[in-house]
């Protein structure tokens, strides 16, 4: 008799052998889809109107148990239209409209429909209306009112082929490049787009990668030791990013996030008891530039790549960390290095303190990073 | 056989009161952080059908008895059938559509209907996956990851719903109550609860593979107070006891999970079983 514990041997043996036939009866499919359908239209004029097709009476007890009211027993089209938009405001709450990281405020209209087949339940069309922010890049949706799956049409005014994505309610879109839509920008477009990606992800937004730079910077004054440890970093950061984005590994941002952190630290700790470059310290920035490629991979799987220019994408955004870290470079040798890099204070009043404050942070980031 | 209930609702207060305290635990669930793994269930359009009337076999997917329509799904559908007095039948329904399944309440007595699906393929994050074994109470694949030392690592699934639902046409109950239809893993009410008093104690059996389950978390909820669940873990007859104190729909639910067979191309195998119901206020 099977007790429901996994700890004997025979027992799982024999559990896997009867759920083999239960199991392995079909092929397994994706998921349980539900009667949810979401569409995006995005207008020439720079307007874009969501349309959310859903089972209206099921929405209403999900709206009113949201709230902590008992269910509202509303089963006419238009009393369920009323009962819908009277909660419009309970339903902003779990919806999300994103342009770029930023929220928009789209307008609603609610509208119920009995279907023709007396027997299926009444069907509520919720229409998002708005404009489409100016500049903005990239969109992404987020419906939390399903517990099944359901499908994201995305099309673009102009455009024949729709983008179709299946999401599990509450799950993040894919963020849909704007600028996929058919335009004169094209290739060069994404490229450029993704080159200021990537920059923009060293300056301003990396503070952890700028850190990471300094530290390689602040080893020594000579252009010889930050020339090889850059190449080692590029070089490694570049393979990570490429097999990651490909598919080819996957670990997990839980444990990169404070493993960079943790790299940061050991850079800084290490320049402060060594001031040559020495052959283990390239060594280990290329291992570091792997774990770094890993989080860049991570960022960039959250911008999301167009389909039809990933390579193109994935490379400019290289690139474009890589001009980002240059620039920090650069800005460091022009500020520090070029000035004071030769005098004999440099390395005990710029070199130690300024190493032990990135170490201090890397540490700090790194305890909050394992534990969240 | 020893009783394991772990959690009673309380015997306290008006009935009123703990349902606003049940709709706001409700209304927590659904603005706080997500559950992991959801429930499935039988959701019929009525569960006291007048003989010789349709019946819609609503599935639903979802958690605290919130829940979103499954249209019939024929890749899904391993079996979806109903028993009365007059032996075993297919649902019929029309592929893609809510309710996903119709039978006629033809026979007085208890009709026991049974959805089976196919298993489905679900990756999640380590974390993820940790938190769904913790609030399923998989206690024991979760101290199997542990000791192989797999707690950090991303889990795949492939997890087959067995669902099944006791309707009662006509107006009293005759015949025998639930019955086991075989699905992998099985609730069987082991007293008719058309015959069962509000506060009565009411017998669940939790069946896998034709056998008791024993040790296995099963929890019990009502739709108007669906936060209060109640818990037991089944003896080693595989039985768990409830004493439904409210009227109104009721699900049982319980989940198993072993490692999946070679060549699955997933960890983990797992089943869910649900039973609704409804109890009146009289019977």
């Amino acid at each position: 008799m099977p007790r429901g514990s996994l700890s004997r041997p025979l027992t799982i043996a024999a559990a896997a052998a009867c759920a083999a036939v239960m199991v392995c009866a079909s092929v397994a499919r994706a998921h349980e889809i539900g009667t949810t359908r979401v569409s995006v239209m995005f207008r020439a004029d720079r307007t874009y109107q969501i349309d959310i097709a859903t089972d209206a009476a099921a929405l209403l007890e999900k709206l009113d148990a949201s709230a902590g009211r008992p269910p509202s027993p509303e089963t006419g089209a238009a009393r369920l239209q009323a009962a819908l938009a009277a909660r419009d405001e309970i339903f902003r709450r779990r919806i999300s409209v994103d342009f770029d990281g930023s929220e928009a405020t789209p307008a609603t209209e609610y509208s119920v429909s009995l279907q023709p087949d007396a027997t299926s339940p009444a069907l509520a069309t919720i229409h998002l209306t708005g404009d489409i922010p100016g500049g903005a890049r990239a969109f992404t949706w987020t419906y939390s009112w399903t517990f099944a799956s359901y499908a994201l049409t995305i099309r673009t005014d102009g455009s024949d082929t729709p983008i179709d994505e299946w999401l599990e309610g509450g799950q993040p879109s894919t963020p849909f490049v704007l600028s996929e839509a058919p335009g004169p920008t094209g290739r060069i477009g994404v490229a450029w787009r993704y080159f200021t990606l990537g920059f923009t992800h060293i300056v301003p937004h990396g503070l952890d990668h700028v850190l990471f730079v300094l530290g390689i910077f602040l080893l020594s004054g000579r252009a010889r030791s930050v020339l090889w440890q850059v190449t080692a970093f590029t070089i490694a950061h570049s393979i990570t990013l490429g097999l990651s984005m490909y598919g080819r590994i996957a670990v997990s941002p839980s444990l990169v996030e404070p493993l960079i952190a943790l790299s940061i630290a050991y850079v800084a700790i290490e320049n402060i008891f060594l001031a040559e470059l020495r052959s283990w310290r390239v060594a280990l920035v290329f291992a570091f530039g792997l774990l770094h490629g890993m989080g860049f991979a991570g960022v960039l799987k959250e911008l999301g790549l167009p389909r039809a220019d990933f390579l193109t994408a994935l490379m400019t955004f290289n690139a474009g960390v890589e001009a980002g870290q240059l620039a920090v470079i650069g800005a460091a040798f022009l500020l520090l290095g070029l000035q004071f890099g030769t005098c004999a204070w440099y390395r005990r009043r710029v070199v130690v303190p300024a190493s032990a404050v990135i170490a201090c942070t890397a540490l700090y980031w790194t305890v909050e990073r394992f534990s969240f | 056989m020893t009783l394991m209930q772990s959690e009673r609702p309380s015997q306290r207060g008006p009935f009123l009161s703990r349902r606003l305290v049940g709709l706001t635990l409700a209304a927590i669930a659904l603005t706080g952080a997500p559950i992991v793994a959801h429930d499935m269930w039988i959701d019929p359009t009525t569960f006291f059908p007048e003989p010789g009337t349709i019946v819609g076999l609503r599935l639903r997917v979802g958690e605290n008895l919130l829940g979103d329509p499954l249209p019939r799904d024929p890749s899904l559908i391993n079996q979806f059938v109903f028993e009365d007095g007059t032996g075993r039948k297919p649902v019929v329904g029309r592929d893609g559509a809510d309710p996903a399944g119709f039978v006629r309440a033809a026979t007085p007595g208890v009709l026991v209907v049974g959805y089976r699906s196919n298993p489905s393929a679900i990756e999640q994050t380590p974390e993820k996956f940790n938190q769904y074994l913790k609030e399923e109470g998989l206690d024991a694949v979760a101290a199997l990851r542990a000791r192989r030392k797999e707690t950090g690592v991303k889990a795949r699934e492939l997890f087959s719903r067995c669902a099944k639902s006791l309707v009662l046409t006509g107006p009293a109950p005759t015949g025998p109550g639930d019955r086991l239809l075989g699905l992998p893993l099985e609730i069987v009410a082991e007293r008719n609860p058309y015959m069962t008093a509000i506060g009565q104690e009411l017998p669940f059996r939790l069946v896998y593979d034709g056998r008791p389950l024993a040790g296995a978390l099963v929890v019990a909820m009502n739709r108007l107070n669906p936060a209060e669940k109640l818990t037991a873990r089944t003896d080693n007859e595989g039985r768990v006891r409830f004493r439904l104190t409210h009227s109104g729909m009721w699900l049982v639910k319980a989940v198993h999970m072993i490692p999946a067979p070679a060549g699955a191309n997933a960890e983990w195998a797992s089943f869910w079983a649900s039973l609704t119901f409804e109890l009146k206020d009289r019977i």
